[in-house]
């Protein structure tokens, strides 16, 4: 996608006077071992419009899947604000931040990390868990997001009965199942043949355009990277811009 | 309970592993109630005993015993009430049933169908005994009949047995075998006991007259023991040792003690029982604590990615735990209760297999079941292990911060 095209496709999905679905501000994240530091990110600025699909690139131990980590609220800024969907989330309690994260976020791993003694729709299920909602409404949102990803027909199949791409499909049903405001991905073609990650770039496009799902996705492949509104370089630990 | 599929499913996760623990502390809760089951019925044995009858025998040991004219000796100390001769007879059902043998065959004894039986001087004894309610006219047509013979309402029960039956003993005790065959008894009365007053006394056993043993034997036997009511319980350890003074420069000394350390030291024959069966139990259950313990930590640390997927997907620190720790519990649930059927499983058959059952009522031990507050304890102490065994791991699993779990393969 070029660079106007993607200004396009921001524009329709986001309008530049929203307020931003992700705000890093002046973030740094320093590492403590011992006596010494290790600045990982340094004064990082990203402000993600709602609607957006944007690609984080860089290095190996850039920083990348820190931010991402920062995104989600699976962890904490030296310094720095971390505002998504309106919510600083460095401010929040480690409890808060697992509601927060339960209701506002979607993760997506590399290597799926589905429950391999839970067949697909249960794995889907699990965020579930967490609501009010009865056994029934549960099962049916579960398939829902089932049907949303094409793999209705496999969901009493445990993991180890489908292939990487299913799985990574079923991980992308469960990401999206408690319709979060953000989806967090970390290289989620890293594990996966060519076609399956063509396949699974193409459900996160439709997750984008058709659902407005903004998406923040960690990439090392260029051609992944290529799929996103918009991209940006990290590279010891600072952002170098699209 | 919306969690219990989950952590159900993750008990399936490795079958063997699971299974070995579950059946481990199966294990455990098992010898743990067994043996709880028998101190308690040991000690309901003891509690049956009164504080206000004390037991003199011999002081070098109950197999040997007493001279019969110690009794008049006993019965002048002060504070002593009344005093009876007693001597446990041994006697079995012969398994002849007709009883006498021919003169110098053997008689071949029927030890499956053993009970506690003793000789006592009946009056004096059963005015000790209160617990032992006969019917007045039964009770005289036992004094007046010296093959007579006293059972309990369980004994009469078990056999069948009415008041005029007849039946023959024979002791495996030496000094009470006479070259005629088995000795005669004809039930004369049958006690009964206030089940609400007395709820330990046992009605499983059997009391004749001494004299008919005496006689029977030849006029050859002593005292095995002497039954002693006292005035005064708080006196029992003056009178005991006065007793014992009495005969201190004789040829048989006495020992005398209560009724409940009496029954204590004869169980404490076969070494310090309670000691013996609790250490036992404490180092199961420790063992068991730390295989499961071990479990539960292999079953976490090969799950840390999916403890940090659980805590992305938004449970909480406090959830995490608590799955863990119900794990653990479940595994302890399970191992309990298959622990508990497998202690009730061998009551059953310990107090219903032919042979076994009556040698457990031959020592006293005739009431020997999984009483619902062991149960209870067992089961709670499976809980307890499964608990403790699941805590560290959770603990762990609580503090560990997901980016540092996620980047464990």
């Amino acid at each position: 996608m070029s660079s106007a095209q993607a200004n396009a496709v921001r524009a329709t999905a986001a309008p530049e006077t929203a307020e931003p679905m992700v705000d890093v501000r002046e973030v740094r994240k320093v590492y403590r071992r011992d006596a010494e530091e290790l600045t990982v990110l340094d004064g990082i600025d990203l402000q993600v419009p709602a609607g957006e699909f944007v690609a984080l690139m860089g290095p190996s131990g850039s920083g990348k899947t820190t931010l991402l980590n920062l995104i989600a609220g699976i962890d904490r800024p030296t310094s720095g604000q971390v505002i998504v969907a309106g919510t600083d989330v460095a401010r929040l309690s480690e409890s808060e931040l697992a509601k927060w994260r339960s209701r506002s976020v979607g993760f997506i791993f590399q290597f799926y990390n589905l429950i391999p003694v839970l067949r697909a729709v249960e794995n889907v299920e699990l965020p579930l868990l967490l609501t009010r909602l009865s056994k029934k409404e549960r099962r049916e949102r579960a398939l829902t997001a089932l049907k949303v990803v094409g793999l209705a027909d496999r969901s009493g199949h445990y993991p180890r009965q489908l292939s990487g791409g299913q799985e990574q499909r079923v991980a992308i049903a469960r990401a999206i199942v408690g319709d979060p405001s953000v989806l967090v991905a970390d290289e989620p073609t890293g594990d996966l043949d060519a076609k399956s990650a063509e396949d699974i770039l193409a459900l996160m496009e439709t997750l984008n355009r058709e659902f407005k799902k903004t998406i923040v996705m960690v990439t090392h492949d260029p051609r992944a990277a290529s799929r996103a509104h918009v991209q940006h370089h990290l590279e010891k630990g600072v952002l170098k811009g699209d | 309970m919306k969690f219990l599929p989950f952590v159900l499913k993750h008990l399936r996760r490795n079958w063997i592993r699971t299974l070995s623990t579950v059946l481990a502390m199966a294990v455990c809760i098992f010898l743990f109630c067994t043996l709880q089951t028998i101190l308690a019925s040991i000690n309901g044995m003891l509690e049956s005993s009164s504080a206000t009858r004390l037991i003199s025998r011999n002081a070098v040991s109950l197999v040997f015993n007493l001279p019969l004219s110690y009794g008049a000796r006993i019965a002048a100390v002060p504070g002593v009430k009344r005093v009876a001769t007693t001597s446990w007879f041994g006697g079995s059902l012969p398994a002849k049933k007709e009883g006498k043998a021919e003169e110098g065959s053997e008689t071949t004894t029927d030890w499956s169908q053993f009970f506690p039986n003793m000789a006592v001087d009946a009056d004096p004894y059963f005015a000790m005994y209160p617990e032992f309610e006969i019917p007045p006219d039964q009770y005289k047509a036992f004094k007046e009949d010296l093959q007579g013979a006293v059972i309990g309402r369980k004994l009469a029960n078990k056999f069948n047995w009415k008041v005029g039956d007849h039946f023959f003993l024979e002791s495996f005790i030496p000094p009470y075998r006479k070259k005629s065959g088995p000795f005669e008894f004809t039930v004369r009365a049958i006690f009964d006991t206030d089940a609400v007053k007395h709820p330990n006394t046992d009605t499983g056993l059997m009391l004749f007259h001494y004299k008919y043993l005496y006689e029977g034997t030849g006029q050859h036997i002593s005292a095995g023991t002497y039954n002693i009511e006292i005035d005064d319980p708080s006196q029992a350890g003056a009178v005991s040792k006065a007793i014992d003074a009495q005969f201190e420069n004789s040829d048989a000394q006495t020992h005398t003690e209560t009724e409940q350390a009496f029954a204590a030291s004869f169980i404490a024959m076969a070494g310090n029982l309670a000691f013996l069966l609790n250490s036992i139990g404490l180092a199961v259950s420790f063992t068991i604590l730390l295989v499961t313990a071990n479990t539960m930590s292999m079953a976490v640390r090969e799950r840390r990615t999916e403890i940090a997927v659980l805590k992305t997907l938004g449970f909480s620190s406090m959830h995490v735990m608590g799955l863990i720790v119900a794990e653990a519990i479940a595994l302890g649930a399970i191992g309990g209760g298959l622990g508990l059927s497998g202690s009730q499983g061998l009551m059953y058959v310990l107090t219903h297999a032919p042979g076994i059952k009556d040698m457990l009522a031959g020592i006293g031990l005739s009431e020997l079941h999984l009483k619902p507050a062991i149960a209870a304890l067992g089961f709670s102490v499976a809980l307890g292990l499964g608990f403790a065994a699941g805590f560290v791991p959770a603990m762990n699993a609580y503090r560990a911060r997901i980016t540092d779990m996620l980047r464990t393969v």
